[in-house]
């Protein structure tokens, strides 16, 4: 719950000059309207009652002059004093969360919804903005300038005073009222307008299977039916939201009327008033109740603001809750703008935990010892007992989907950290090894392996730490059987490849993937066998190619290919989240049914 | 406007409601500023003492002006908004008609899935062009005019100064935010864009970024991106904000002007001092009433922008030329013949198919296998007429498509696509789409056959079939196909996502119906192959072989390389 403010606290902590800043700027701002009336007030009794002349007007004209301007001046500061906020606030919380997105724990972007966590990063944060933008300027406005009117009013003429502080409380109480009310009709309305937009699109998607079912027109009048079914549901919510406001407005004009009244008969019968002040109290009545009612509107999209803010501190939670890597350092300080003195010691007291053991020799031999990880309390435990693999050894990781191999291979590879256990490499921790340098070293090949926009040499290039001359990145390109395509283009290696770019075809990425290792020469290789066929090409490509890298190097494969764990030094067999058992093909089939099983099965299903 | 040009019609068709919320407007208006200057005039008239009772009426009249005000607002508000729900159902509607014929031809151009996302929100984002943009000038611009000929029964010249008021807040302010916004707009939406795509790249690059140790670097680029897009915004924001400040700034300036050369007039005897308040407040009023001027240049701006995307996406389809009367019958099973094809996507730098020729002769069963991307799914397409071939000819039956009716076509075909789409309603809805009559034990065989018989016919189906697993989905499309009487039958993958068993049990009875049809199955696996007439192996566009299962086999050729490696295969489900 701590967390629930405390985003907008620390926004607000960090702006403090420009909450000054508003603060008086909204005085200056009352007093300019105060002074307008006035000024205007006085113009009229002197043209009016006085008959003055006109050149006795040109001091009091000018000075009305430069008062409007300096009003609309200081309503233009006290917005742009908020954009100045907003834009400040936004920068701050996209800064965190795209820290707590780049920072993230290996599960926590795994589990997905990417589109949503781009919505959060964009939508969510630009949303946010009206909180800083509107709300806060109309609520320091609303705060000082109507007080300062009832003040003035109450000097002028007390009963309008008495009016207005009687009046004035029932319009937030209907703005609230009108708010609760419609509020929760109006957000099962939105729920329900982004239902009906949904089936808007659903028809879209659907449009091909509705065209070959010849149903396309029936649908067409199925959604106009369900648009004006959908209007006529709405505008009975509308309908109160408006009686509300209507009310409103009625009760301020009553009040204005009210006001209007008690002055004539104080002008008229008590004769206890003058022109002048009746006029101005007149002409401050309806500044105070706009106030009021700009009050009301800021309040709604504050609100707004505010759900928006709510999901981004949600995302920001439940990021940073997790967020562990190779060092077990949290790395996701929810601190945005202030940095805290707690964040700065952990980074410290992490430096100098980091011995940076030197990653020596090269390939490294992989313990584990007793390693047992958990995405979440109460789901998939993976346990691996103690096991190590010698250095430059091939090893492949063999399961049913849902064993955890994939699980397994992050662990490996430093991407998760262990609940409990070490993973060692040459007979030290994982964890103290410095993280670039040993990802310096690892080459991972993932089944859908990611292409950036940009030309084709700079993708394979992004393995490479060190400069790479163009002769290696052609040769990288050859060796991943990319000869041929590359040939084919026009342009070669600076072909833009990617989003926007060329599109690849599955086994080309996995050939590009292969290039990237070709380049980076790693010592240890992560490599994730494609669950389907490719085309021939990459299949030969790949055997040959992996054998070819695994010369130099640990690997470690999750294997679907007989072939891959026949020749296998060692396999790591996982059943249901344990590591089972680890051995040669020959000694697994012998040792283990449920291995041979497996591997026979499967086999008979394909080759039926 | 040519682009508003769907919205004007629209909004035509909804002119009794418009008509009353300007209406409705005008009145509350005029009300309004009836109301303060009435008031003003009121006040001064105290300084002449006049009987209490004129008082009193005067009172009375400004309270039911008051309630007038309120009530006609209340009224405008109503009208004008179930005007723009009504529009947008009908540009829903006319958007969805003008989607028909060139679906899914428009993914060619705009391969991304959420085009369809992008449609939709343009279409609810030109709601907002009669609430906002169209209709509040005319109210604005009556209000005006009415208030100026009050004015001129009181003083010509400062009508004048009304008339250059109303210029000064509906045309020349109005006109200097959209000059300068559209630039600071569009640089904020390529920003934006930007931004988005980055981060997008980065989530779906994650484990790459971080074992190539390039997340600190894009981490980076991201912030900074992202103060840009802010610093854009608030540009933008500005931008808007000086006009509204310009507005405002003109309000002032013209009531000053009114007072001011109010004191000259009355000085010089041509105006009675008594309608100086009067007139002062009446300018304050009506400059109250045109505060939606100050934002309709950021919503002309949105709704033309959604305007200008929709007419791009969805060009302008006038009644397509009407389909060739020739039809494809359906009782007889039909030949297939494909000479030359070529087939490229908009965009794409190498065809997807490439100078296909084959042909598939009635009531046989062939099957297409081959890598992802080779191009197979693109032959069910072009066969469909979903897709018009790039160069190249298909026949039915001797019959170029050319000739035939599409929907002919359609309804002889028995389909399941690669994504089969399901739509919220009940199995039987879902399993009746062609809105044939079908009895209730039929379904529930057919359901039998494709082993649903655990689903009732009355099980709620959610949007895109959200509560079904993928094999679910796959077994209902089949019984979809299933219950139709083509005798041409169109697989995509219809069985990807079935266990080995359910598979076969699933494709007996499949066959078993389809057995003197003509079927084209797609595979992924080359498991079940030995029954199929002819197999086409394709590789990048091509067909590199054909035969039967034991021709091939023999052949030791591309298809028995790619079954040496399903040997291979271990350790997936399904597999």
């Amino acid at each position: 719950m701590k967390r629930k403010s405390s985003l907008i606290a620390q926004q607000m902590s960090s702006q403090r000059r420009n909450m000054a800043l508003l603060t008086v700027i909204s005085l200056a701002l009352g007093a300019a309207i105060v002074s307008q009336a006035a000024l205007l007030a006085e113009a009229v009794q002197r043209i009016f009652v006085e008959k003055a002349s006109l050149t006795s007007l040109i001091m009091l004209l000018s000075l009305l002059l430069a008062v409007m301007a300096a009003r609309t001046l200081l309503s233009y500061g006290n917005g742009k004093v908020g954009l100045q906020m907003a834009a400040t606030a936004k920068i701050n919380m996209r800064a965190a969360v795209l820290q707590s997105l780049t920072h993230a724990s290996m599960p926590s972007t795994l589990r997905g919804q990417t589109g949503g966590k781009v919505s959060i990063a964009l939508d969510a944060v630009d949303e946010a903005d009206s909180y800083f933008s509107l709300y806060m300027p109309r609520m320091m406005e609303a705060a000082i300038i109507p007080i300062l009117i009832l003040v003035v009013t109450f000097v002028l003429h007390a009963n309008t005073g008495f009016i207005m502080l009687f009046t004035a409380p029932f319009i937030p109480i209907f703005m609230i009222l009108v708010g609760l009310k419609t509020k929760n009709k109006s957000e099962e309305k939105y729920a329900e307008l982004a239902q009906f937009s949904g089936t808007f699109l659903d028809s879209l998607q659907g449009l091909v299977t509705l065209k070959i079912f010849g149903r396309a027109e029936r649908q067409q009048k199925e959604i106009e039916r369900s648009s004006l079914s959908y209007r006529d549901a709405t505008m009975g919510i509308l309908k109160l939201a408006f009686t509300n406001t209507f009310m409103l407005e009625s009760i301020v004009m009553l009040s204005i009327g009210i006001v209007a009244l008690e002055l004539a008969i104080q002008l008229l019968v008590f004769k206890s008033m003058t022109f002048h002040i009746a006029f101005l109290v007149l002409l401050l009545v309806p500044e105070f109740y706009s106030q009021l009612k700009n009050m009301g509107t800021a309040f709604h999209s504050g609100r707004t603001s505010m759900g928006a803010i709510r999901k981004v501190e949600q995302m920001l939670a439940e990021t940073g809750g997790k967020s562990n890597n190779l060092n077990g350092k949290q790395d996701v300080d929810i601190e945005v703008g202030a940095s805290s003195n707690s964040s700065n010691e952990m980074e410290q007291v992490d430096k100098s935990l980091k011995a940076h053991a030197v990653l020596l020799p090269m390939p490294p031999s992989i313990e584990l010892d007793h390693v047992r990880f958990q995405y979440a309390p109460d789901s998939f435990e993976l346990e691996a007992g103690s096991i190590s693999l010698g250095a430059g050894e091939q090893i492949a990781i063999v399961g049913k989907s849902g064993s955890g191999k994939t699980t397994l291979l992050h662990l490996i590879a430093g991407l998760l950290k262990p609940a409990s256990g070490n993973v060692r490499v040459n007979g030290i921790p994982l964890s103290q090894y410095d993280e670039p340098a040993w990802f310096k070293q690892v080459s991972y090949i993932t089944q859908h392996p990611y292409i950036f926009a940009g030309t084709f040499a700079e993708n394979i290039s992004i393995g490479a730490e060190r400069n790479v001359s163009r002769d290696e990145i052609e040769q990288a390109a050859k060796d991943a059987g990319l000869g041929e395509l590359v040939a084919q283009l026009e342009q070669g290696l600076d072909t833009f490849v990617g989003e926007g770019g060329r599109g690849l075809s599955g086994g080309e990425k996995q050939r590009l993937a292969l290039a990237r290792a070709f380049l980076k020469r790693p010592a240890i290789i992560l490599f994730d066998e494609p669950t389907v066929g490719l085309d021939l090409h990459t299949e030969r490509v790949l055997q040959h190619s992996i054998a070819e890298l695994a010369k130099t190097a640990t690997m470690i494969t999750v294997a679907h290919r007989l072939y891959t764990i026949q020749h296998a030094d060692h396999i790591l067999f996982m059943d249901n989240g344990v590591l089972v058992d680890s051995g040669r093909h020959d000694e697994l089939l012998e040792r283990l049914p449920q291995y041979a099983e497996m591997v026979d099965v499967q086999r008979k299903g394909g080759g039926d | 406007m040519n682009e508003l040009a769907v919205l004007s019609k629209a909004m035509f068709q909804e002119r009794k409601d418009i008509v009353l919320s300007i209406l409705g407007g005008f009145i509350a208006g005029i009300a309004g500023v009836i109301l303060f200057s009435t008031s003003g005039y009121l006040i001064s008239q105290t300084v002449f003492a006049p009987p209490l009772y004129t008082l009193i009426v005067l009172t009375s009249l400004v309270k039911l002006l008051g309630l007038l005000r309120a009530a006609s607002r209340y009224g405008e508000r109503l009208y004008s908004h179930r005007a723009t729900f009504s529009i947008l159902s009908r540009l829903r509607t006319s958007f969805f008609a003008k989607l028909i014929p060139i679906t899914p031809g428009i993914f060619n151009k705009h391969r991304s899935g959420d085009l369809l996302a992008r449609i939709v929100g343009d279409v609810e984002s030109l709601q907002h062009y009669f609430l906002r943009v169209a209709y509040p000038p005319i109210i604005v611009v009556m209000v005006f005019l009415a208030t100026i000929l009050f004015t001129s029964a009181f003083s010509f010249w400062i009508a004048c100064l009304f008339v250059l008021g109303m210029i000064a807040t509906v045309l020349v302010v109005p006109g200097i935010v959209l000059l300068g916004q559209r630039k600071i707009h569009g640089r904020v939406r390529e920003q934006r864009a930007l931004l988005s795509t980055e981060v997008t790249e980065v989530l779906y690059g994650f484990r790459d970024l971080k074992v190539y140790g390039q997340l600190a670097q894009r981490e980076q680029q991201l912030q900074q991106a992202s103060a840009l897009l802010a610093n854009e915004q608030q540009r933008a924001a500005a931008h808007l904000l000086r006009g509204q400040s310009m507005h405002a700034f003109v309000t002032f300036l013209i009531s000053w002007a009114v007072l001011a050369l109010g004191a000259y007039l009355i000085i010089d005897g041509a105006l009675a001092g008594v309608f100086l308040a009067m007139l002062v407040m009446a300018a304050l009023t009506v400059f109250e009433e045109a505060t939606a001027m100050a934002t309709l240049p950021a919503y002309k701006q949105d709704s033309e922008h959604a305007a200008n995307r929709l007419t791009e996406t969805v060009p302008a389809f006038d009644v397509q030329t009407s389909q060739p009367s020739g039809r494809m019958p359906v009782a007889h099973a039909a030949s297939i013949e494909l000479s030359g094809v070529t087939f490229q996507y908009e965009g794409e730098w190498r065809p997807a198919l490439r100078d296909l020729s084959l042909h598939i002769s009635p009531g046989s069963n062939t099957a297409i296998v081959g890598p992802s991307g080779s191009g197979k799914s693109t032959i069910i397409d072009l066969l469909l007429q979903l897709r018009t071939p790039t160069a190249g000819d298909i026949r039915f039956n001797d019959v170029s498509v050319k000739e035939l009716d599409e929907t002919s076509i359609w309804s002889s075909a028995n389909v399941v696509l690669q994504q089969s789409h399901f739509f919220r309603g009940t199995i039987r809805d879902n399993l009746l789409l062609n809105g044939e009559e079908h009895a209730d034990e039929q379904l529930m065989d057919v359901l039998d056959k494709v082993q649903l018989s655990n689903k009732s016919l009355t099980d709620m189906v959610y949007e895109k079939g959200e509560n079904l697993s993928d094999g679910e989905k796959q077994r209902l499309a089949l019984a979809r196909a299933m219950l139709r009487k083509g005798r041409l039958w169109l697989l995509d993958e219809p069985t990807s996502s079935l266990d080995y068993v359910t598979e076969q049990h699933v494709l007996k009875h499949l066959y078993a119906q389809a057995a003197n049809d003509t079927l084209l199955l797609i595979c992924h696996r080359l498991t079940g192959l030995e029954e199929m007439d002819q197999i086409l192996v394709m590789d990048q566009g091509k067909v590199v072989e054909t035969g039967s299962y034991s021709e091939l086999m023999k052949k030791k050729g591309y298809f028995y390389e790619m079954k040496k490696i399903e040997q291979q295969m271990i350790g997936e489900d399904g597999l």
